[in-house]
Formats: C-alpha cells, structure tokens, sequence
C-alpha cells in the first residue's frame, strides 16, 4: 500500500536558474531516490505534486515537464514564502520530499485532432509546458493539429524556458509569438499585453480550435473575455487554477471554490465550469 | 432483533467493568477548569464520575480525528496510526454525534484517497448510542431528518428515562455482557419513547430551507455580511463542532528526526487560504462565515447524496461568544430564497 500523507524520498538532479533576480524563477529538475518508486509514478500533463522540505514545510507545484520524459520531472518554482525560500536555497544533489501526482489533467486525450492555441504569462507557462512538450514531442506531434503560441514576460530577462524556444519553432505546424509589456533595446517581437495581440497575432478562427491559457489572475480574466467576445464558445477555453492546496486529496478544506475542490476536482477547469462557480478565486 | 436489558443506574459501574477487560472505555465525564464545569469524553477509569445528564460540551470527534495527530517520521515515513492495545468504547453518544461520524465517512473513506488514520481508528472504535429523553440546550437534530432515540449503525443503543438506562443490544457479540442483567418490556420502552419524541415534537423547530441551498443565488446573497457582521472570527464555531474536519500540518524536531503532525485547521481564520502570493480569496470574515455555512448546507451535500455537513447539535451556538446563532442564519437564507423566483425549483 502507498503512502498517504507522508512524502516519498526524492532527490534535485538539477536547478536552473531561469530569469534574473527580479522575478527569481527556478527550475528544479527532481526524480524520486527509489527506482520501484520511480516506475509506479505517473503523471499526466496539468496535474501537480507536493513538494517537502523536510522540516520546513510542504507547498503544491504544478508539473512544468512532459510525462514522455519518464525519468524525472521539472518544477518551477518563484521565490515567494517560507518553503519556496527553503528550496531555492536547495542544491543540487539535494533531498525533497514528493507526495503525488495529483488533481485532473488537460484533456490532452480529448484534444487530439484539434488545433491548440496556448497563451501563457510569466510562470504560468509552467504548467502549459508539460502539455506543450507533450503535444510537441515527435511520437505525438502528429495527433495534433496547428500549434499557436503567444507567450507574454514582463521583460526579456523574465523569460522563462528560453533554451525550449527553438525546439518549439522547429516543431511543424507550429508557431511561437513573444510578447513584453513594454518596448526595449534590442526586442524585436510584439509590445503589449497578451489580450490585446490575440486577435492580430493569433488566427482565432480556424474551426476546432482549443485554447490554453495560464497566467496571473487578472491576464486570465481578460483573455477570456476577449476571446468569448471573439465567438469562441467556453467550453474550448481551457485554464488550470492554483489555490493554496495543501492536502491535495480533497480534505483539508483550503482550495475549495462553490463544491469543487481545486486540488481534486480540478486544477484544470474550462470556461464553462469556471462560468457556474462561485466567483471566490 | 435487539435484546432488550434494563439496568438501575448504580449497576452502571459493574457493566463497565467487565467491558473495560475488553475495550479503553471513553465516556462523558465532569472537567473542572478553574471555576468553570464542562462535561467532556474522557477515558475513564473510575466509573462513578461519568455524566450522561446532557449533551457533552465537546464532541468525540478527536477519536476518529485527533486535534494534533503524529502522522509518522518525515523521512523514513512510516505511517502509524497510534490506537493502542485494545479497542476503544465511546459510551453514550448522542444521535447528533453519532451522525456527525457518519458525515464525515464519505469525506475520509472516498475510494480516491481513504484515509488510513481515520480508517484505523474507525474500525478500532465501538460506539454505544444515548437517546435524548429531552431536547439539549440549542440543538434541532430532528429538524434535519435525525431521529434523536435511535440510531441504525451502532451496536448498542441505550436510553434514560431518570432511574434506569435502557440497553438495545443490537450485536449478537456483545449480548455476553449483558446476561446477568433483567430484561426490560418492549413495550414499556416503547411508551416512554414516544412521549418524549412527543416532547421533541413540541419544541421542533422548522428549516424550510432547500438542502443544499442553491450554490450560486446563496453565495450572491446579500446578508452574509449582515449575519457574520459581529463574528471575531475566532474558530470557536469549528473547533466545538463534531462535523467540522478542516486540517493543516505541521512539523516538529524530535531528536535527529522530524515528525509531521496534522492539527485542526479553521476556515474562520484569515491565513486558512492566504496564498504565497499574497492573494487570498476569502479577505474578509463575511466571506469565511459563507464558506462555512455554505460547506455544510450547499458544497457538502452537493457532493454527497444531499446531506447536510452539520448535524445540528446546537454547539456553535451554545459556544459562539457573539451570540451568532445558526438557526437564524437558516432563517435569514430562507427568507431571501423565498423571495428570488424559481429558486426553490430550480434547485
């Protein structure tokens, strides 16, 4: 029988420091210590774990790596409180505690033979990575249809997986925009907000389109406005929510919104869920 | 069908007895804080000191969901669920607890995640029903569908009727312990039952609220913040309440190892969902009191085939040090549903 509350033994093989030291976003790349717990943990694209500090604390991490690659994962972590202090202060090599895979998924299974469009904003790229190098990996990339990127950063030095950018232009049928909130020396992508470009940079009216977005709460928002007003019906808007999960089973009472539990239920809800839900997130 | 033994209060102690060869008996007893009487479930070793004349202060809830419970060491992580030797006997729960443990079932043995702790204790745990001869100081089980003299899923179901208890001995094992003591007259019994569910009947009151209340319209409305307008969010709500199964973490250094603890949590307390960020979607307290009524008469039952996460005993308005008092929330959400259109039938 697996373990329930207490965390399995895992190790950080490698850290990446993403963006400058504004933002502080680290990638910790971590696999579990054990090899027979290694082959049972499966995750699926959208879901996330439970990373612990030993005797500092635990905090939920969406997955920001595919599941094609088996033998470790990829978290993305911004220096923001106790516990995510403790792990950026980590080094490789390091011992960390991983309870999981939890929460739904993408419809990554749903979506095939569809186009995807993926808007992301800063680290909410994370999670849309995992579902972007799955689709995008050469063993899937043909069950998909055209891939549309627009990924906003609040400055150049705020980009997040810049050593991914050229595997993903280079994949076919697939485009990548950038976008800065404002101009500066030396950028040659789009200025602006993402809400704004959708329409100029993105081709939103090819028929069975889906759509993937991630971000701060306030770009979510306007996005999805922007494309119900652009005819697209909820159900093809796709986002993941964070809350403060801090069981991940459902229980602990923290992460609920209305009935649904973020952690279980969710994190990834479409527009139309979202639509009936208390607006308490 | 049920044996049926009737035993003088003071033969109580040689009932005990013998069960205690068997079981860790817990059971209502009086607790001297300073100046202050409570009647609390405690393990008993003396049983002269236990108190069946009203409803215990606090639930027994902390045996199946302990206020600070060792989950095992960190890292080697071994999960114990630390019950003890013998099985444990909660003597004399009233049906408002003996419903609250049913609530939160579902909520701990779901097949996605059972929750081993809980499990363990469950199933390492008999309880011995109490009817209520009288209604308790704020309390409306009936009012929600619980019969207050009868419960279906303990073993033993007993009743006061102030000189003698009552025993229904429902578990063919547990007739052993009952042999040396007459038999009562099912009829008897059964008069006496019916004059004080007669009782019952006269001081019920009504929730004509819909259960669950109707997700969107209830959270929209307006007198959340009229009715939590005096709440200090102090959490005494939740920590008296026997449904209430909010939980947090924490860790401690023992030695060179560290143990992780789960702890009571509350949903009235501001941290409860305050994001790393900074963001925390409830702010403010007329948005915690919602989560709470909500949880238990809209999310809850929603979730879980329409029953209530609260089993009205009367706790939190008995302990609310402001006077909040749930009757009159149900009251207040009644009026206004009442009045927006289709509500009722839309559910």
């Amino acid at each position: 029988m697996g373990k329930y509350l207490l965390p399995y033994r895992g190790e950080i093989l490698k850290i990446t420091q993403e963006t400058g030291s504004n933002l502080n976003i680290k990638t910790f790349r971590i696999r579990l210590k054990e090899e027979e717990e290694r082959k049972k943990f499966k995750f699926l694209p959208g879901q996330f774990v439970e990373l612990t500090v030993f005797g500092v604390g635990e905090a939920p991490f969406g997955f920001a790596s595919s599941p094609t690659q088996e033998d470790y994962f990829d978290i993305s972590i911004k220096e923001t409180g106790l516990v995510t202090e403790a792990i950026h202060n980590m080094k490789e090599g390091g011992e960390i505690g991983i309870r999981g895979p939890y929460g739904n998924s993408f419809p990554y299974e749903e979506v095939k033979g569809k186009n995807l469009v993926f808007l992301a904003g800063g680290i909410g790229l994370a999670p849309l990575r995992s579902l972007i190098n799955y689709v995008l990996d050469e063993k899937n990339r043909d069950q998909y249809g055209r891939v549309q990127m627009l990924l906003a950063f609040r400055s150049p030095e705020d980009m997040l997986y810049k050593y991914d950018f050229s595997q993903w232009e280079k994949s076919p049928n697939t485009t990548v925009k950038y976008t800065i909130d404002e101009e500066c020396e030396g950028w040659v992508h789009c200025v602006g907000y993402p809400h704004e470009l959708l329409n100029e940079e993105l081709d939103l009216k090819e028929p069975d389109t889906v759509f993937f977005t991630c971000g701060p709460p306030i770009m979510i928002r306007f996005i999805t406005d922007e494309l119900k007003n652009s005819g697209i019906d909820p159900r093809d808007i796709i986002t993941t929510l964070e809350m403060k999960m801090s069981c991940g089973l459902g229980k602990c009472g923290r992460c609920n919104i209305g009935r649904y539990y973020v952690c279980k239920d969710g994190p990834v809800f479409d527009l139309k869920q979202l639509e009936k839900m208390p607006a308490e997130f | 069908m049920a044996v049926l033994k009737v035993l003088q209060k003071d033969e109580l102690g040689k009932l005990l007895e013998t069960l205690s060869n068997e079981f860790r008996i817990i059971a209502p007893v009086v607790r001297k804080y300073g100046k202050k009487e409570r009647v609390e479930y405690h393990q008993v070793e003396d049983f002269s000191e236990i108190h069946l004349n009203r409803q215990p202060d606090t639930p027994p809830k902390k045996y199946f969901l302990p206020q600070n419970e060792r989950l095992g060491e960190e890292r080697s992580g071994e999960e114990v669920t630390e019950t003890g030797d013998r099985k444990t006997l909660i003597f004399g729960v009233r049906s408002c607890d003996l419903s609250a443990i049913d609530i939160l079932k579902p909520v701990f043995l779901d097949d996605d995640f059972t929750d081993t702790y809980f499990q363990n204790r469950l199933e390492n745990t008999l309880m011995f029903g109490l009817g209520c001869s009288e209604r308790q100081e704020n309390c409306f089980c009936d009012s929600l569908g619980i019969n207050p003299l009868g419960d279906e899923n303990v073993p033993v179901y007993m009743h006061d009727d102030g000189e003698r208890i009552w025993f229904e001995v429902k578990a063919k094992e547990l007739e052993k312990f009952f042999t040396e003591f007459p038999d009562g007259d099912p009829k008897e019994l059964e008069e006496k039952k019916n004059s004080w569910l007669e009782e019952f009947k006269k001081s019920a009151i009504e929730i004509g609220v819909p259960i669950p209340l109707p997700e969107l319209v209830s959270f929209n409305a307006p007198f959340w913040k009229e009715v939590a307008a005096n709440c200090l969010g102090c959490g005494v709500c939740t920590y008296y309440c026997p449904t209430c199964f909010c939980f947090g973490f924490f860790w401690e250094k023992r030695e060179e190892e560290i143990d992780k603890w789960r702890t009571w949590d509350s949903c009235m307390f501001p941290l409860f969902t305050k994001h790393g960020s900074g963001h925390n979607p409830r702010e403010t307290q007329d948005q915690r009191t919602r989560q709470r009524i909500m949880h238990k008469f809209s999310y809850h039952p929603s979730n879980f085939e329409g029953v209530p996460a609260c089993s009205a005993c009367g706790r939190c308005i008995s302990q609310c040090p402001v006077n909040i008092d749930l009757r009159v929330i149900l009251k207040t959400a009644e009026k206004y549903l009442d009045n927006q259109e289709g509500v009722k039938s839309s559910g």
